[in-house]
């Protein structure tokens, strides 16, 4: 090789591992303003929650009260206790729409990220589908078919929430218009496999083999940094010893395959 | 320190106000509890060095003193009421210190569950009064014991 050539790609490396720290500042920093406001918004929505509680109840005493008051100002007051009483049951749904929402962020964005945890694949899967059904809720239907009475695995969460996001994100990015994104899991003996399942274009044959390298992104600028799915692997496997691969067909979709240990080896 | 006898006394701490008014709406609504509600940790800790109470709960981050600071009093004026951490700040290492300082009762995470949250503090309520309950019944033990063997004394005085 000549020695232009072995500077050039010398610099096409360090320009891969910029972009791979800085990529990984920006995923904790999306970790840190997540828990931020997680946090903020736990003591507001808990007092809502109670006060919508004890609403309800006090609706109900006072629908009791009012149940022999005779006349047109009985009738009017029992109208006013139950349109009341309905909105407080709307507010009830609301809240906990809000509140699942919460949950979900709150386990995505686990400020005790860089140690071990036993974790439930349901709830990590759930949570970072909150995150993307707020972008590509419109068009794409995720579906998370992870049994929840799997055993618990030993991960580091944030990080594999991260693994999880980037591959999720792909999937729901690899559909034009409309489809279907579905997440899977069994357990075999010592591991569980998890699959993402898009139904999307496919990845074609020519670029199969370069997928999981640095740089490479088949999306236009602005859209991808080529790092989603090296730092997926990398998480995946070098973090955890797992396995990642795929199966596509153009088409019809492609289908990610996550394999994890129950356990991780001590250091 | 003693409570009244008659209404539980439960001590609610939180810098926002809105925590203590719903708080305080629901055990109004369900109990017939006393609460005492600061959003000041600082005078918190004043009425719980003076005042006799069951449960406090306190919330985790707060201006001028944590929680965790606030219970650590509490533990020392009155060791055998129940302490419960309310908080919107959930990491591994302030449950951990929790349980490990203050000898917590219950960790309860914000949004809070009112049911989870009144079943804290029945329990903390029961644990007080069977504490301080059981803290009378030894000290009474104690004095008859003393009377025990201060007749004893005298009886053999008598008899040698």
């Amino acid at each position: 090789m000549a020695d232009h050539e072995r500077q050039e790609t010398e610099q096409e490396e360090i320009e891969i591992l910029r972009r791979q720290v800085a990529e990984e500042h920006k995923m904790a920093s999306l970790g840190r303003l997540l828990a931020g406001i997680v946090h903020e918004i736990n003591t507001p929505i808990g007092s809502i929650f109670s006060n919508n509680q004890v609403a309800l109840r006090s609706l109900e005493m006072l629908k009791n009260d009012l149940e022999h008051l005779a006349g047109e100002t009985g009738a009017h007051a029992r109208a006013l206790v139950a349109t009341c009483h309905s909105l407080a049951e709307v507010d009830k749904i609301a809240c906990e729409r809000i509140g699942n929402v919460i949950r979900g962020l709150k386990s995505f964005a686990r400020a005790d990220s860089d140690e071990l945890h036993r974790v439930d694949v349901w709830e990590q899967v759930s949570g970072t589908l909150k995150l993307v059904q707020a972008e590509h809720g419109r068009r794409v239907v995720f579906e998370n078919l992870v049994p929840p009475d799997l055993p618990r695995i030993e991960c580091y969460p944030g990080k594999l929430n991260q693994a999880l996001l980037n591959i999720i994100v792909n999937a729901a990015q690899a559909i034009e218009e409309t489809g279907n994104v579905t997440i899977s899991a069994s357990a075999g003996a010592d591991s569980i496999e998890i699959r993402i399942r898009d139904t999307g274009k496919g990845i074609p044959e020519s670029v199969r083999d370069k997928i999981f390298h640095s740089g490479y992104t088949s999306k236009p600028a602005g859209q991808g940094t080529g790092l989603g799915l090296t730092l997926s692997k990398r998480i995946i496997v070098d973090l955890h010893g797992g396995e990642l691969d795929f199966e596509s067909s153009r088409g019809e979709g492609t289908t990610f395959r996550i394999q994890l240990p129950l356990k991780q080896k001590r250091p | 320190m003693e409570s009244n006898g008659d209404k539980p006394i439960v001590v609610l701490v939180d810098d926002e106000e809105m925590v203590i008014t719903s708080v305080r709406a629901y055990l109004a609504l369900e109990t017939d509890y006393r609460v005492e509600g600061f959003t000041d940790p600082e005078q918190a800790a004043g009425f719980i060095m003076q005042r006799p109470y069951d449960v406090i709960v306190s919330d985790y981050l707060m201006p001028n003193m944590t929680g965790i600071q606030l219970l650590r009093q509490a533990k020392e004026a009155a060791p055998e009421a129940s302490r419960i951490l309310l908080t919107g700040h959930a990491d591994k290492q302030s449950a951990i210190d929790a349980i490990n300082d203050v000898a917590l009762f219950q960790y309860i995470e914000k949004p809070w569950d009112n049911t989870q949250l009144l079943l804290a503090i029945q329990g903390g309520i029961e644990r007080a009064r069977l504490l301080r309950d059981l803290r009378d019944r030894m000290a009474e033990l104690a004095s008859a014991n003393d009377s025990l063997k201060d007749v004893h004394r005298r009886l053999i005085k008598a008899f040698l």
